[in-house]
């Protein structure tokens, strides 16, 4: 994981105050650990009296000049068994540990390498002792090897020995596929060889993570065992047989019990968070490094002096009417994600909203919703949808209006249907609560959507889970799911795109037809243009979170307006021409936050001029466009 | 569903197998000769012979295993070495005891690290959300003995609400039967409520962000709806596959508890019978225990598929 001088400087910069809190946290657990380890080492140096003179007249005293954590029953110093107490700490910790990692990762190695019959014995061994509460795994062992400090780490070694195996036989068997390993074996390394130089350094990441939990772990067993007469002897000083002496004078002196506790805490929580970050580090490590969200990058965005934009003539029959639209990242002096968007759509109408990834299509399509995310606010403008504007509308009043009269059919059915219910329970679902249809009803009508949207055998499927249904099949049921409360507009968000090409179609045919039976309108937003040519009557492209062009499917195929409706053009695959290579545009959408000043396609732009830096309005009435040079450039379908 | 729990149960067969075969052998590898243990001192050399004779232990370990598993199936765990009591008889007077407070202690690690779980995930990073995780975090490094012993301290000794020691069976008084049960389950109890706790807001925050809760929005189910049916179902299939552990968790911590409270459960039985070397009462104790995990295993087993339709076998 290398960073850049130069990124990483930045990183730093911008996210200053997060990481210093977690890393305070972690300085203060390795200095707890740090001064457990030198108090451990230095006990007689720093303890300030024997931790097993007795003086019975000093005896259950509390805290004092003397002693500074009071005395027990028989009168000996707290502090001084204290500190040597982290002495058996420290050296349960290690004994225990290590035993478990010399046991458990050359078994789990081996069983996970070899396979076959050790592997099924070894693994159902493991089986019956985690199946065992581990306490009486130990106190079994106990039995066996008798009491003490060593013999109990003996027995939560045996004990975690299981958790290190299991880990180890899990990477091998993860690694032993991979290509780098099947090649080694077939060019004859030695088995030993690959063991110890592919395997092996795989398992160190999680092996420490497991240490870490696996200390923690013994801390606290070693001194339940202790607690209980079966670890640590008296008179020797650990924690858990001074937790034991405390017990039997809680009403005597009940403060005997708190310095012991509090160590025990304080050290398996720096343990534990010293784990829970390094599993954080290192599963980052894993999963690369992720780049930062542009949230962080402010930039000044001139205001709207193109303002009043001359916007297109309402038309009576719209269901929904965008005007102005504003959307941004974290309030009004946000990001921008989507700036001054209007268009409408009429009953039975359906309007492409094409564009690439990153453009601001889907974020429009939630927006009418209403379901941005916490972070997404419309800042502007307004959404109408049957009469009513929508970004006026409290929480539970939109509620309604979803699915009623706005539904919406995402890109992947097999991750927008809930895998824990039926399919059809989940319109049936809707069925119920939003129309008020009893159980029965309720499952009568699903059965028949499912019939509609031409799924055989519909009472059948509707039993099946989204699991067990093909993702044509799947979108199928999602379709029949937004149209079970006959929506006026339905949003599709790229249904196709998931898709195999030859259900593509079927799916785009089982669109036209709905919206001939129940006359709705369509907002279709994908990347595919000749998908949006199939089905769309008008198309408006986005770019960089605005509008660069809309015009009736024809004309804009025709005669692109915006050199980037002419590039997205261009970049259509045809049957027909093998050769030359398709063009691409060069470049991709910039970023929310990092939009150029003025025309945002300009960096991306064969016909970019001086004039392109200055807010470009959308112009036009029937046909829109948003550049300067629309009418003087010549975009024909084919230069 | 049948299939499944019928899957469970076959699969149950050489794990008790095998169990019962570890429990045994290593119950033999005691240091001590039970005929010395029962005997003491006393006795000639003819009596020891005959006693070794008559409990069996001059056939081989092999045969020797298969009558006590015979016996065992049968429920005969054998008597006591110390004081000639029978096994079965011993451990199930102490169980329900110990598995009252492995019980409550469970319902409650299920209930507040759920809570707790759910409503970290609903903010993340929120105040409420960082609270919660310190307190998880917290609760997994508190021994469950130390905070008995502080509950102790304050609610029993200072505020006298509960009793301080002792366990009252629930058919003598049901409502004295919670107040002994109710510290203790909590001392126990709070480790895995951090754990659950953990384990829950992990999940939620995962299932919150899937499609298909957008999904769920958007064809206009309420919010509460959505969380509560649609995210927690979901949420809750990788919890409950770390609910039995949990469970056996607690059953091995309510033998350290039991201490504290002065409770006499499996605990107390389990420790007399180290320090007696009580070989009949160990493998008694660990059959017992090994019967009550599996069960919990079988039931986490058919919840977990009926939360989750993928792991039902068709």
């Amino acid at each position: 994981m290398t960073i850049p001088a130069s990124e990483n400087s930045r990183t730093v910069l911008i996210r200053l105050p997060k990481p210093s809190a977690s890393g305070m946290i972690t300085a203060v657990a390795v200095f707890i650990l740090l001064l457990l380890g030198f108090m451990a080492i230095f006990a007689d140096v720093i303890s300030p009296y024997d931790p097993l003179r007795q003086n019975l007249i000093n005896a259950l005293q509390g805290p004092s000049a003397e002693h500074w954590l009071g005395t027990d029953d028989l009168g000996r110093d707290v502090l001084s068994r204290l500190i040597y107490g982290c002495r058996i700490a420290v050296i349960a910790s290690a004994e225990a540990t290590t035993i478990a990692v010399l046991l458990g990762v050359p078994i789990g190695l081996f069983i996970g390498y070899r396979g076959g019959w050790w592997d099924w014995v070894v693994m159902r061994i493991v089986e019956a002792i985690v199946s065992v509460p581990g306490i009486m795994v130990a106190i079994v062992i106990i039995a066996i090897l008798g009491t003490g400090l060593h013999r109990a780490m003996i027995a939560l070694g045996i004990l975690f020995s299981t958790s290190f195996l299991r880990l180890a036989r899990g990477v091998v068997l993860a690694e032993r596929e991979e290509v780098y390993v099947r090649s080694a074996r077939v060019i004859g390394t030695s088995d030993r060889r690959i063991l110890l130089r592919h395997i092996l350094p795989n398992i160190a990441p999680p092996l420490i993570v497991q240490v870490t939990l696996t200390v923690g772990a013994v801390l606290l067993s070693e001194a339940g065992l202790s607690f209980i007469g079966l670890g640590v002897q008296p008179p020797d000083a650990s924690w858990g047989t001074m937790l034991n002496t405390a017990a039997a004078f809680m009403q005597l002196a009940w403060f005997l019990s708190i310095p012991p506790g509090v160590a025990i805490i304080l050290t398996v929580l720096s343990v534990n968070l010293l784990g829970d970050v390094l599993r954080d580090s290192i599963g980052r490590g894993i999963a690369g490094d992720a780049p930062q969200p542009a949230s962080a990058v402010r930039v000044n965005l001139p205001a709207a002096t193109a303002a009043p934009e001359p916007t297109a003539v309402s038309r009576p029959d719209d269901v929904l009417r965008i005007e102005g639209l504003d959307v941004a990242l974290g309030g009004d002096t946000g990001v921008p994600i989507i700036t001054d968007l209007s268009f409408g759509i009429a009953r039975g109408e359906t309007l492409g909203l094409v564009g690439e990834s990153g453009s601001g299509k889907t974020m429009t399509g939630l927006a009418i919703l209403g379901l941005m995310g916490p972070a997404l606010r419309a800042t502007k403008g307004s959404i109408v949808l049957n009469g009513k504007d929508l970004t006026s509308m409290r929480q539970n009043e939109i509620e309604k209006v979803r699915g009623n009269a706005v539904a919406m059919v995402f890109q992947d059915p097999t991750t927008s249907l809930n895998p824990a219910f039926t399919v059809g329970s989940q319109i049936a679902e809707l069925l119920r609560t939003r129309k008020g249809l009893s159980s029965k009803d309720a499952w009568k009508r699903t059965v028949e959507l499912i019939d509609r949207v031409g799924i055989p055998r519909a009472a059948e499927r509707a039993k099946a889970y989204p699991h067990e249904l093909s993702g044509g099949m799947a979108q199928r049921i999602a379709i029949a799911r937004a149209l079970s409360c006959n929506p006026s507009l339905l949003i599709a968000d790229e249904p196709t795109t998931a898709l195999d090409v030859t259900v593509q179609q079927e799916i785009l045919d089982l669109f036209r037809d709905l919206q001939e039976e129940y006359g709705m309108a369509i907002l279709f937003v994908t990347h595919d243009l000749a998908v949006a040519a199939d089905i769309c009557d008008r198309i408006a492209v986005m770019y960089a979170g605005e509008m660069v062009e809309m015009a009736e499917v024809n004309a804009l195929f025709a005669k692109p307006r915006h050199p980037y409706t002419r590039g997205l053009l261009h970049a259509m695959p045809h049957a027909s021409d093998r050769e030359p290579p398709l063009p691409t545009i060069r470049g991709s959408v910039p970023r929310p936050g990092n939009w150029p000043q003025g025309c945002r396609f300009s960096n991306r732009c064969d016909y970019k001029t001086s004039a392109c830096e200055t807010r470009i309005p959308l112009v036009g009435t029937s046909r829109r466009v948003r550049c300067i040079r629309a009418d003087e450039l010549n975009l024909g379908r084919r230069p | 569903m049948f299939r499944l729990i019928f899957q469970r149960l076959l699969a149950l067969v050489p794990l008790l197998f095998i169990v019962s075969v570890l429990t045994f052998s290593f119950t033999s590898l005691l240091p001590s000769d039970p005929v010395d243990l029962i005997l003491g001192d006393t006795g000639t050399d003819e009596q020891h012979e005959m006693l070794r004779e008559r409990m069996g232990l001059n056939e081989p370990i092999y045969l020797r295993y298969l009558q006590w598993l015979g016996r065992a199936v049968q429920g005969d765990l054998g008597n006591s070495f110390f004081n000639s009591v029978s096994v079965m008889d011993a451990v199930m007077q102490r169980l329900p005891v110990t598995l009252s407070l492995t019980a409550i202690s469970a319902l409650i690690a299920i209930v507040v690290g759920i809570s707790a779980g759910v409503v970290a995930a609903l903010r993340p990073r929120s105040w409420v959300d960082r609270l919660a995780t310190l307190g998880a975090t917290f609760g997994q490094a508190i021994p469950n003995f130390w905070f008995g012993l502080i509950l102790v301290a304050i609610f029993a000794v200072n505020l006298r609400w509960f009793p301080a020691t002792g366990f009252t069976p629930i058919t003598n008084a049901p409502w004295e039967w919670l107040r002994s049960s109710i510290l203790p389950s909590i001392a126990l109890g709070t480790a895995s409520s951090a754990a659950i706790a953990r384990q829950v807001r992990s999940a939620m925050v995962g299932v919150l962000q899937q499609d298909y809760i957008r999904a769920a929005r958007a064809q206009g189910l309420s919010a509460r709806r959505v969380l509560f049916k649609h995210a927690l179902t979901n949420a809750m299939v990788p919890v409950v596959a770390v609910l039995s552990f949990q469970i056996t968790v607690l059953l091995g911590g309510a033998l350290i508890v039991e201490q504290v409270f002065a409770i006499n459960g499996l605990g107390t039985l389990a420790i007399a019978a180290v320090r007696q070397q009580d070989i009949p009462m160990l493998q008694g104790l660990v059959l017992v225990m090994v019967g009550l995990v599996v069960i919990v295993q079988l039931a986490t087993d058919i919840i977990y598929g009926l939360l989750n339709p993928k792991a039902r076998p068709t």
